[in-house]
């Protein structure tokens, strides 16, 4: 047997693992299924909202949109303005529900023509508040500036989008939400940093470090072996919750609607300058978790190389995730002052909707670089260093 | 072949535990003894390439071996002090993970694995978890391990313990087959298991190889200084504190004392036939106290 197939069983095939992917399979699939169960009542009222939502879907319509208005306001004199209050307490009523959509599809188009509020830190968006900008840069004669050059890309990119349109994407909204929020990070990556931590560290703990450090293959090939196993352990615990997720989000109501709509039909993409299609996104949004998943899954694998303990160097790797939740969790004023430091933090690399949900660019060196590509960058960046640490480490170790 | 230690130093905190270690070892079967924290697993793990001096060097036929890498380990087969396993490993899973991380051929692997369990008798036992093993058990299927790939460099520390006499001579015969064109270094507290096979006994404390001669040398060394003594039980306490003691035998209602001393002892004392033992007892405990005294 190969080395790689004996480090994948000692980190993956083995009882206590294949224990943990059962509970976490489990727990994933529970996720799954109630969050789509609390989004809309019964499977009735699903199919009633599908069909009421035909009628709703394609380009905005001024009349749809003043009396979806109308319901609204009578639902938020009930129960407040609060999106989930609101949800919360609708939940049965198809119609209510679909109508606070269109009434937030409105005020989506709204932001498309005029734009987000001048108070708003978010990038600049829409296309009256673009052309105001760089109208300004052109009184002010800055046509050369990397600003005017960014401005005039979104406009015009914002003006191939077109119009945001409305389409039932209910459903897709939950598994995006699955796939992309704060939750995400804990239920799949602090126990991917339970799977991952004994990589090297167990060598330790357990004394196997003599027989290894003194073979012909224990300085090297085992690393590569070693790095091998913890991606495919790393894809392994992505897809889980990925497939997990997807299965049960939709089998409830046995409905993919919405998946060819384009993704600025959805709420929190309203603003994405990418040209995808929902199915698109979910695609691009998994390859994305398992590649994030792969490069945190590297970060644990190079503590693991320096730690003596699993439980260390768990600690230790879920202690560098809490600080990146953290100080993304921050207010606006710190993460601006922050800057990259959150803008390539995990907390915020690993969400899809941080990098897929707006047009965030980066000036490097007089050009404008998209967020996803820095991302890959930068997160390729921190792979390298990672398996050139554990490659050097590994090759000076002693016992 | 030669393996060269050259004024090898190393140090764990303020202690310094190999004091300047010059060697230089060949074919055959070199015994290592020495009391605790005399410094010999420091030195095997050198010799092993799990541990690095401060400084010195090691060549091996010329070629420093941390220069060589995985070369050098190439030839190696080491059984460490502690023998660790993985939980749900069998002796099969042990052995077959041996010889990946040796660089094996899967049917070569096959077939030593085959041959090395009939040799240390764990052929019946080897689709067990390593974890239900006795602790004899688990010290042959190391030193099968150690076997594996046929190093021409065996480095075996405290490959003994835990197993039983039978089993001991089974395993010297083993090794006694083993040495041939091939350099073995046997660390242990065991002395009857290198006066047997090793043709070179290096004898070492606090960091210093003191001696390096033969089995026959050190017996010859100590003509004339292993006594026998008949004394009453009663004197037996008293005694004990004065004298280096390596037996004591009860005989017709009065004890035969076997003692290391340069001198004759008071009292009848006859000369007794030494062995590597008196040797050891007398290097590391006559003469220190002797020293100290």
């Amino acid at each position: 047997m190969s080395l790689f197939r004996f480090e994948l069983r000692k980190l993956l095939l083995n009882k206590k693992t294949l224990f943990l992917l059962i509970c976490l399979l489990i727990l994933y699939s529970v996720v799954g299924l109630t969050s789509t169960m609390f989004l809309i009542g019964g499977n009735d009222s699903y199919r009633a909202y599908e069909e009421a939502a035909t009628d709703w879907e394609g380009t905005f319509d001024s009349e749809k949109a003043a009396e979806a208005e109308k319901i609204y306001k009578e639902v938020s004199a009930r129960y407040g303005t609060d999106a989930r209050m609101i949800a919360r307490s609708v939940k049965d009523q198809p119609e209510i529900i679909l109508a606070v959509n269109y009434h937030a599809y409105a005020e989506r188009v709204d932001e498309y023509w005029i734009g987000t509020p001048p108070e708003s830190t978010d990038e600049p968006y829409g296309i009256a508040l673009l052309q105001d900008k760089i109208a300004e840069l052109e009184r002010r004669g800055q046509r050369n500036s990397l600003e005017y050059r960014e401005f005039s890309a979104s406009l015009q990119r914002l003006e191939e989008l077109g119009e945001p349109q409305f389409a039932n994407t209910l459903l897709w909204e939950n598994l995006f939400n699955n796939w992309g929020e704060h939750m995400m990070q804990f239920l799949l990556f602090v126990p991917l940093t339970f799977v991952i931590a004994p990589v090297f560290a167990m060598e330790r703990s357990c004394g196997m470090d003599n027989l290894i450090l003194s073979s012909r293959n224990g300085r090297r090939k085992i690393v590569t072996a070693k790095l091998l196993s913890v991606l495919v352990a790393s894809t392994v615990v992505v897809m889980l919750y990925l497939t997990a997720t997807f299965i049960f989000g939709f089998l409830p109501h046995g409905s993919f609607h919405g998946w060819d709509a384009a993704i600025q039909s959805i709420p929190t993409y309203a603003q994405s300058m990418f040209q995808f299609k929902v199915w698109q996104l979910a695609a691009i949004g998994a390859a994305w978790l398992i590649f994030t998943g792969a490069v945190y899954s590297l970060i644990i694998c190079f503590i693991s190389s320096r730690m003596k303990s699993r439980i260390g160097t768990a600690g230790v790797s879920l202690a560098v995730l809490f600080v990146n939740v953290a100080l993304a969790a921050m207010g606006d004023t710190v993460t601006q002052r922050l800057g990259a430091l959150v803008d390539f933090g995990l907390a915020n690399v690993t969400m899809i909707k941080e990098v897929f949900g707006g047009y965030k660019a980066f000036n490097v060196f007089g050009m404008s670089v998209g967020y996803p590509v820095m991302a890959i960058f930068i997160l390729g960046i921190f792979a390298i260093l990672a398996v050139w640490g554990i490659y050097r480490g590994q090759k000076n170790r002693t016992v | 072949m030669e393996l060269n230690f050259e004024n090898i130093t190393k140090s764990y905190k303020n202690k310094q535990v190999l004091k300047g270690i010059s060697l230089t070892m060949g074919t055959g079967v070199y015994g290592l003894l020495g009391p605790n924290g005399a410094g010999k697993t420091t030195m095997i793990r050198i010799m092993a390439d799990v541990l690095r001096p401060e400084k010195g060097s090691v060549t091996y036929n010329g070629n420093d071996i941390y220069a060589a890498g995985d070369e050098y380990r190439a030839n190696i087969g080491y059984l460490p002090q502690d023998v660790s396993f993985y939980d749900d490993f069998t002796g099969r899973d042990y052995l077959e993970y041996s010889a990946a991380l040796k660089g094996m051929e899967k049917k070569r692997a096959k077939e030593r694995i085959g041959e090395l369990a009939r040799s240390v008798g764990l052929s019946d036992d080897l689709n067990k978890k390593c974890t239900a093993y006795s602790g004899g058990m688990q010290r042959r299927l190391g030193i099968a391990q150690a076997l594996l790939d046929d190093p021409k460099i065996l480095i075996l520390d405290e490959p003994t313990s835990g197993l039983d006499p039978y089993e001991r001579i089974k395993f010297r015969n083993i090794i006694s087959a083993y040495a041939k064109d091939r350099l073995v270094l046997l660390s242990t507290h065991i002395v009857s298991d290198v006066e047997q096979i090793a043709a070179q006994i290096m004898m070492m404390e606090h960091g210093i190889i003191q001696h390096v001669k033969t089995c026959e040398e050190y017996i010859r060394m100590m003509e004339g200084r292993v006594w026998l003594v008949n004394m009453p039980a009663e004197q037996l306490v008293d005694y004990q504190n004065r004298a280096v003691i390596s037996n004591v035998r009860a005989k017709d209602g009065c004890m035969v004392v076997r003692v290391i001393e340069d001198a004759k002892p008071d009292g009848g004392a006859v000369q007794a036939v030494p062995t590597l033992e008196d040797a050891y007892l007398y290097l590391f405990n006559y003469l220190p106290e002797k020293n100290g005294r």
